[in-house]
């Protein structure tokens, strides 16, 4: 399977955050999601795909090609949208447009204006005057109007509401079905990418924990729940983080076999959503 | 390239029109040098243009776009360039549709002297703080004017030799390698600038 970007090994180091030794492949065809709290380095990472900002160390390549010999090649081939405004924000969007469409050999104009149509956007009105939600669909409408084979995103749904989420996310969707086209997106309301993502990968404290497709992780993971006398120092080792709560416990596995062996029938078993693995990992990293 | 420098005047065409009025306002009080109106009318388009620029979404969208650093930058000092020749051409026509004196003399001058400003102040707003550049500008401007004359003086009496040297050449000559000095500072600032611009983290 084609990567469509590729991260090797790479660190970046700011003062007081780091981001260190990711390795990250992004697939052709398919919808990425990329979660982690907040401040665990989405955004870092995303800058680095995008040449924003360069690694201390490591490799970035976007299509095979690196940034240092083809960074123009590389943008040319990417749509972006990131979670606030980047556009001019007095301008209208006619402006915008045509301050944006010269950069790309393969601007669209007939398909920058079925979007405008589609998303009812108004062109002669200034940027910062549009709703959050309507910021999101201009940034969208001009992110997908020049063919571009792959969408970054950075947190799109912050700050949206959830009918406008949902169709935001069927409009990926539908942008999916060509089957060329790769979107990357970092959120952090796990809920969308159950919807949509093929591939989820997960990000704390500046390290990727995973990049798995949604099947193996839903495969890989349980939630695991019990009264508190079943735990001690060996049975404990079958978990990834320990929630105790006066009630029970209740706990993130990795090995779901292991858990099935050693505790039986005396636990109860379920799937974990992202939402557990993100609270139980981000937990989990501290205490044990 | 050609399509960063059309951005800017797609960004200020409001700020153009303005640039007219301000121009015939100094052309028709006539109580200003017209070397001082040819300057002012040079640095305002570059300077506000930098405004605009020093906002991090500006810098995070144009890095987005296919485009490199270099070019960038390239496309700031061209584009500067560009409006000094827009801002000195209309310049020369106000003065001279309103039947005021003004002299090549006076075009060398203020070329030279804005292409000397610009080269210290584009330069200093890719390293200062987004929000800090005009303040900063205006008072390093204070203090300049406030130091340099007396230090001109100063300097011209204690050196007599290099002042009889300077007066003793040609005015054509003395206007042209003003401008030439006035070109080398720029590219030197270009240079500097790029070096800046490519380290820099959005």
């Amino acid at each position: 399977m084609e990567n469509v970007v590729e991260l090797t090994n790479v660190t970046k180091e700011f003062k007081d955050f780091s981001v260190k030794n990711i390795d990250l492949q992004v697939k052709r065809g398919f919808v990425h999601g990329f979660i982690g709290a907040n401040g665990a380095g989405k955004s870092t990472t995303i800058k680095m795909m995008m040449n924003l900002l360069q690694p201390d160390a490591g490799e970035v390549k976007v299509f095979g090609m690196d940034y240092k010999t083809h960074e123009k090649a590389i943008k040319e081939r990417i749509g972006f949208v990131y979670d606030g405004n980047v556009f001019y924000e007095g301008l209208h969007l006619k402006d915008i447009k045509r301050i944006v469409a010269p950069a790309y050999k393969h601007w669209d104009n007939a398909l920058f204006s079925q979007y405008v149509e589609q998303f009812e956007l108004p062109l002669n009105k200034a940027i910062k005057n549009f709703s959050k939600g309507m910021q999101m669909k201009a940034s969208l409408a001009i992110a997908l109007s020049h063919h571009a084979e792959l969408i970054i995103m950075d947190e799109p749904t912050a700050g949206l509401d959830p009918i406008f989420r949902r169709e935001l996310l069927g409009l990926l969707q539908e942008i999916m079905l060509d089957g060329s086209r790769t979107i990357f997106f970092s959120t952090h309301i796990t809920t969308d990418l159950n919807r949509i993502a093929d591939y989820i990968a997960f990000i704390n404290r500046g390290k990727l924990v995973f990049n798995n497709s949604i099947h193996d992780i839903t495969e890989n993971y349980a939630l695991v729940k019990g009264r508190t006398e079943l735990l001690d120092r060996d049975t404990e080792k079958a978990f990834v983080h320990i929630n105790r709560l006066s009630t029970g416990f209740e706990a993130l596995t990795e090995n779901v076999t292991a858990v099935e062996n050693t505790f039986g029938d005396s636990v109860v078993i379920e799937q974990a959503t992202l939402e557990d693995i993100m609270f139980h990992m981000k937990g989990g990293m501290q205490h044990v | 390239m050609f399509n960063l420098i059309r951005r800017d005047f797609i960004l200020q065409k409001w700020q153009l029109l303005l640039l007219i009025f301000i121009v015939l306002f100094f052309v028709l009080i006539d109580r200003q040098h017209p070397a001082f109106i040819f300057l002012l009318a040079s640095v305002i388009i570059p300077i506000n243009t930098l405004a605009n620029d020093e906002k991090a979404e500006t810098n995070i969208l144009l890095n987005s776009l296919p485009y490199t650093r270099t070019e960038i930058i390239a496309s700031r000092y061209l584009g500067s360039i560009v409006f000094i020749i827009l801002a000195t051409g209309v310049t020369s026509i106000l003065l001279y549709v309103f039947n005021k004196p003004f002299s090549i003399t006076d075009i060398a001058i203020s070329s030279s002297l804005a292409l000397l400003l610009l080269s210290f102040y584009l330069p200093m707003s890719y390293i200062i703080k987004p929000g800090y550049n005009f303040p900063v500008a205006l008072i390093s401007f204070l203090i300049l004017s406030g130091i340099v004359p007396p230090m001109v003086s100063y300097l011209s009496e204690k050196f007599t030799s290099f002042t009889d040297f300077i007066l003793k050449l040609s005015v054509p000559t003395l206007y042209t390698s003003a401008l030439l000095l006035g070109l080398a500072f720029y590219g030197t600032s270009w240079c500097i600038s790029s070096l800046i611009y490519r380290r820099k983290a959005f």
